[in-house]
């Protein structure tokens, strides 16, 4: 039986059909005896395939077509693991196991208070999970301490869409309103690699000559640019906010601001235009290394395409995309608003001719942003600190208000303080493997071993399971109902489509147990559906309502993009009469550069930056577990320009050591002339001496809590030369 | 707790000049006005609250406007707590009362003084003109400077109407002026002293490219002229209108303005009337105190920085003058910001009889040699540091003297020079280290090489890397490769092989390869390529069919 499902990755969430390998339709497949084999070899027994929606049109990427390759991979858990006193696993039943962790939690909760616990969620989670979890940390558990890895995600742009707009919703418009759009600007994203059926969306831009990427790197999203379809400018790491800044001056100084969208929907114009006066394009040359005259260039193009021609025929129109290049910063939330001022200069958001978008990364990084797994967040995007909002989910809990703890504290906080004074000592983490995909990583591995006790639930034993004291085996998504929240805010529905191996359970059915077990109030639940009732009940009247949205409608086909408040038809367009805020004007909120989290362009040191292959998705915990993605990038290689090579006596292929002030990680050198000479950059998607994030500083924004993963201070060494591996 | 009393301080600052350095400081310790830690008095002698002199030039040709270019806002500050005199200058300091006394006879008391009176715009020695600095405001009708923004609505006048505008100095302001006017659709022409415009900051081969650029863009040049008076219309009942300049040969170039780039002027009659030390600037040492005490502070285009050491290499850079740069002058202002702060007390402190709690600050850092980017449309220009150095230098050093002293490496310089095409770039280096750079008509070289230039880097060995930047081959990729393992399509991993082998088993359309192989169904960029390989075994299998 085929069943229409999404791809359990990214954010685009590619419409896929999962169907039995046999039942498959017979292809000319051609003979791959001559070593090309171009298909996995696993014994998988489903076959995905693209299926035609609109975002994905049927495309599929390598991850996508292979992930059925895990559902029976060997290294798959299928029972809890209790750690034993000579450190190795032994496997346990799910009743001991649950009293055990029930067990943990209650004694830490009592010898050291209710926030000696903390809940580590995840952005791949589905919404039904990701709002269970929240309930259960504050109910369950009684803790204030829950946040998740989308902080290391959407948390800047998040946070500087909903100081602009009163609103965070990834993209406000629907991904193939792009396919119009004359010009379409890239701020640190790399789509090509990350989601490359999102490509198809650029074309009518690159046609029209007007797909713009900012990159340090020429990315293979950069090289789209080529041939006449484009620019690419290439700033010096940490320096996005003042680019931005240059390109917004040539707006104001040049004519091209839209005065009247300025003067009816927005608030802030002049003291945005007098800091804008610091940053005329020779002074940002000289900070960003990007050339005047592209400044310039840039700013005409983005208002071209974002007027009306000389005969009155719109032309395209003009969309501002943000990814983490430009987020993942100590100034991540002011680089964003800088993004988003020039968006507002430009009259875009909320018009019929443009706007802004950030580019969400984990599969559920809306839906997970919305329903309470973050530190200061309740369901359907509500404030915790917002009296109101208490009482309205206290109500559909049904416990008083006082009940519900305050704000936790964010990720990397909450992480850095793992088993210190004051700490998290017992940790639950679902979905997330921190230990490789952390800022800092290094000390967080330190942290999991100084913790009282650490839970992990995951389907494989990755890096951060492996430091566990219990391991509960879970499901993969081909074996979970739910929903999910794709990067433009429409909720699609997550299928079963073959039965889970026996041993592995839902999250949904762990947390009732263990909230059964805590005497918890309120109800849990192990049924996606019926967790989802309860979540568009918590949901109504709040930001991210989708009280309007059933699985019934989902499964018959409906468009439901959030707000869908009950009656409604749900908004595929947001702000076309009024922003979020009371007044219903965006803000233009003032911001200037400051300096990085560590000194840059030092003698002998280079700037790390960090992203990902296509081959591989977050730590690499399924994808380094897919037979044919991991032969395709076996390990992560440090990309560095041949000039900087040449200088280091460096050849491709050469053993490299890479260190910083937190550590030093070794792996073999791409030299590339695709990366500016003071740049280097690593995939983070492997572990132990290849992880990345032993490198990066927990250092974060500090409005965001946003870690600073794209510019570290690095050296680089040769350890071994190629010849002689 | 004898000895200690405490009381509400509150200090007064009193900043004099209202330019862009002087805003940039204001914004700097405005949260402290607000809280009420500090007192603040800005006193600027136009009517107008600062805005960036840096795009006076764009006002001028009609680019921008007053209004858009305002850096501060006054009203604003009065808001926060801030006194904001516009329009009124102070006639003197009296550092002993410390009070400021102002034009209209009222007395500004104050804690600390920071002097931001900036420079004036220089008047050259030309039979017509008054010299007299204090009468720059006087120049005839006809004749103006560029620095303000009357200056600029006078520009506007003669831009707006297409009029013919003689710019006089070839200075940086000058050449962005004449570029910009002559845009806009005026008719300019530059003169200027030595061999070609921004003498100063060009070396030979710099400046031959810029005078040809500048010839390009049908700006008239008289290069190496001294000009000795300005001729006049005369008008009836009211003062003569410039007419023409004249130059040493006697020869009249006809204008309707007379734009004056002739440099500026650091304003130190404040400073001098009060007794302190004043050179071709207000003398500062390191932590841009003016007087022994640190009351008095002056940053920005009024401020030399001089400590007295003669061995100091800080002081050699702006050894002569201020730099008439904004980035060190918003730097300076920063720095004089946090010493304010440092001083301003948190609400009540405690206060050591007999003791200053004052601490010896750590000095500014030493700015580098100004970076100089001519701001024009077309015409990118870049120079920085040391540019004289030429090509054969370090070689005839070597054949002179036998090579350079130890532990001194020698200058050493790399050059690229394409007249024709308008490319010119020049590296100054010593110990592989830019000193120094020139750069014309290289846009991308140009902004690395002054990255590089700023951090101190070390450049790459292989100059070539940094010469080819703005080439043709750096901006696309080659022909696509023909190696069997090679990706074919990047979205699915599928490899040009295994596409070829596809085609050869009998797929025979873009659809069939994509089922086959999953090329072509990621990103679809791989399409193309699938169907000319398609057509191409076609050709090839309809060739091979016998006749």
């Amino acid at each position: 039986m085929a069943v229409d499902t999404h791809c359990p990755y990214c954010a685009l969430q590619c419409a896929m059909r999962l169907a039995p390998k046999e039942a498959a339709p017979a292809t000319a497949k051609p003979n791959h005896d001559d070593g090309s084999a171009q298909l996995p070899a696993d014994g998988t027994q489903l076959e995905a395939a693209g299926r035609d929606f609109p975002t994905n049109r049927g495309g599929l990427c390598r991850k996508g077509w292979t992930s059925p390759a895990l559902l029976d991979s060997p290294e798959r858990l299928t029972e809890p693991l209790l750690r034993d006193g000579d450190g190795s696993f032994r496997p346990i039943d799910w009743e001991e196991a649950l009293d055990l962790a029930a067990e943990a939690i209650r004694s830490s909760r009592s010898l050291h208070g209710p926030d000696s616990v903390g809940v580590f969620g995840s952005g791949g989670l589905t919404n039904e999970k990701a709002y269970q979890l929240g309930k259960f940390a504050r109910l369950a558990v009684g803790t204030s301490r829950i946040d998740y890895n989308g902080r290391f995600c959407m948390s800047s742009a998040a946070a500087a869409g909903n100081r602009a707009f009163g609103m965070d919703r990834g993209l406000p418009f629907p991904l193939a309103d792009l396919d119009q759009a004359h010009t379409v600007l890239l701020l640190g994203s790399n789509v090509a690699d990350t989601m490359p059926p999102f490509v198809q969306h650029l074309q009518g831009a690159r046609a029209a000559g007007g797909l713009i990427v900012v990159d340090p790197r020429r990315t293979a999203t950069a090289a789209l640019t080529e041939a006449g379809a484009g620019l690419h400018l290439q700033p010096t790491p940490a320096t996005d906010l003042a680019l931005l800044l240059g390109i917004a001056h040539v707006v104001v100084h040049e004519g091209l601001a839209d005065q009247s969208f300025i003067r009816d929907r927005t608030t802030g114009f002049e003291a945005l235009l007098r800091s804008l006066n610091h940053w005329w394009p020779a002074r940002v040359q000289a900070v960003t290394g990007v050339p005047a005259e592209l400044i310039r260039e840039t700013a005409h193009r983005l208002a071209s395409a974002a007027r009306p021609d000389a005969a009155g025929q719109a032309t395209g129109g003009t969309y501002i995309l943000t990814g983490r290049g430009v987020e993942q910063h100590v100034d991540g939330t002011d680089t964003t608003t800088a993004a988003i001022n020039l968006s507002l200069l430009l009259g875009l958001p909320g018009s019929s001719h443009g706007g802004y978008g950030t580019l969400t990364g984990q599969g559920n990084g809306q839906g997970a942003r919305e329903h309470g797994q973050k530190a200061d967040q309740l369901p359907g995007y509500r404030k915790i600190t917002d009296p109101a909002a208490r009482e309205h989910v206290a109500g559909v809990w049904g416990v008083r208000p006082e009940q519900i703890p305050g704000p936790g504290v964010p990720a990397v906080e909450m992480l850095m303080g793992l088993g210190r004074p004051g700490g998290v000592r017992c940790l639950l983490v679902h979905g997330s493997n921190v230990a490789v995909s952390a800022p800092d990583a290094g000390a967080v591995i330190r942290g999991l071993r100084n913790l009282d006790f650490l839970m992990v639930s995951d389907f494989f034993l990755s890096e951060t399971a492996a430091e566990a004291d219990l391991v509960l085996p879970v499901l993969q998504w081909a074996e979970e109902e739910g929903t999910m929240t794709n990067l433009e805010g429409r909720v699609l529905r997550r299928r079963r489509s073959i039965d889970p191996p026996a041993g592995a359970r839902s999250e949904l059915w762990i947390m009732t147990e263990l909230a059964r077990r805590l005497n918890a109030p309120s109800s849990f639940s192990a049924d996606a559906a019926t967790v989802f009732e309860e979540l568009r009940q918590a949901s109504a009247g709040g930001p991210a309502d989708y009280s309007g949205i059933s699985y019934d409608m989902l499964d018959a086909g409906a468009e439901a993009y959030w707000p869908y408040p009950t009656g409604s038809a749900g908004t595929p367009r947001l702000f076309l009469d009024r922003f979020a805020h009371d007044d219903g004007r965006a803000r233009l909120v003032t911001v200037s550069p400051t300096a990085p989290a560590e000194a840059l362009n030092g003698p002998g040191s280079l700037t790390l930056v960090t992203g990902r292959l296509l081959e591989h998705y977050q730590s690499g915990a399924q994808t380094r577990r897919v037979t044919e993605l991991a032969a395709a990038q076996p390990e992560a290689r440090l990309q560095l320009h041949p000039v900087t090579a040449q200088g280091l006596g460096v050849v491709d292929g050469d053993l490299m050591e890479v260190s910083g002030d937190r550590g030093s990680v070794r792996v073999r050198a791409d030299v590339t002339i695709g990366i500016r000479p003071d740049t280097v950059f690593l995939p983070f998607h492997f572990p132990e001496e290849q992880s990345a994030n032993i490198l990066t500083s927990a250092a974060t924004d500090p409005i965001s809590g946003m870690p600073e993963f794209k510019s570290t201070a690095v050296r680089v060494r040769v350890l071994a030369k190629a010849g002689a591996l | 707790m004898s000895g200690q009393k405490f009381e509400e301080i509150v200090e007064r600052v009193v900043i004099v000049g209202f330019g862009p350095v002087a805003a940039r400081l204001v914004d700097e310790i405005l949260p402290a006005v607000r809280e009420g830690r500090l007192d603040l008095t800005v006193i600027g002698a136009e009517g107008v609250a600062a805005y960036n002199r840096v795009l006076v030039a764009d006002v001028g040709t009609g680019r921008t406007t007053g209004e858009a270019i305002g850096l501060a806002d006054a009203a604003q500050l009065r808001g926060d707590g801030a006194t904001v005199l516009l329009g009124r200058t102070v006639r003197r300091i009296d550092r002993a009362r410390r009070t400021v006394l102002l034009d209209d006879g009222t007395q500004e008391p104050f804690d600390r003084l920071v002097l931001a009176t900036g420079a004036q715009s220089v008047v050259p020695t030309l039979a017509g003109l008054n010299p007299d600095p204090a009468a720059l405001h006087l120049l005839p009708p006809g004749v103006t400077a560029l620095r303000d923004l009357e200056d600029a609505a006078k520009l506007r006048a003669v831009v707006g109407s297409g009029g013919r505008i003689v710019v006089l100095g070839g200075g940086i302001l000058g050449i962005e002026a004449a570029l910009a006017a002559v845009e806009e659709g005026a008719d300019v022409t530059v003169v200027h002293h030595g061999p070609h415009p921004l003498g100063r900051n060009l070396d030979p081969g710099g400046g031959r490219m810029l005078a040809a650029a500048l010839h390009a863009s049908e700006i008239g040049l008289a290069s190496d002229v001294r000009s000795t008076a300005v001729a006049f219309r005369p008008r009836v009942g009211g003062r003569h209108q410039f007419r023409a300049l004249v130059l040493e040969d006697g020869t009249e170039l006809p204008g309707d303005l007379l734009l004056l780039s002739c440099g500026v002027r650091a304003r130190t009659e404040l400073a001098a009337g009060c007794g302190l030390g004043v050179d071709k600037g207000i003398l500062v040492n390191h932590r841009l105190e003016a007087d022994v005490e640190g009351r008095v502070f002056a940053v920005g285009d009024c401020a030399q920085v001089a400590c007295g050491d003669g061995g100091c290499t800080g002081c050699s850079g702006s050894s002569a003058g201020p730099p008439g740069l904004i980035g060190p002058g918003w730097r300076q202002a920063e720095y004089v910001a946090r010493r304010l702060l440092e001083l301003a007390p948190r609400r009540q402190v405690a206060v050591v009889s007999g003791t200053t709690a004052q601490t010896q600050a750590a000095p500014l850092a030493p700015e580098r040699p100004g970076v100089m980017l001519l701001k024009a449309r077309g015409l990118d220009l870049a120079s920085a540091g040391n540019i004289s150095a030429e090509l054969w230098d370090a070689w005839r050093q070597e054949r002179d003297s036998g090579g350079s002293p130890p532990g001194c490496p020698p200058i050493q310089v790399a050059q690229w020079a394409d007249p024709e095409h308008g490319r010119y770039a020049k590296m100054v280096t010593r110990a592989g280290v830019l000193e120094g750079l020139v750069c014309v008509g290289m846009p991308r070289t140009a902004a690395e090489l002054v990255l590089l230039y700023e951090r101190g880097a070390e450049l790459p060995a292989d100059r070539t890397a940094l010469f080819r930047l703005d080439s043709v081959e750096q901006q696309d990729d080659g022909p696509a490769p023909a190696d069997p393992d090679s990706t074919l399509c990047r979205c699915s991993g599928a490899t040009l092989g295994g596409v070829e082998n596809a085609i050869a088993v009998g797929c025979s359309s873009v659809e069939e390869v994509s089922a086959c192989t999953r090329a072509g169904t990621g990103c679809g960029g791989c399409k193309s390529r699938i169907g000319e390989l398609i057509e191409a075994y076609a050709s090839v299998a309809v060739r091979a069919v016998p006749q």
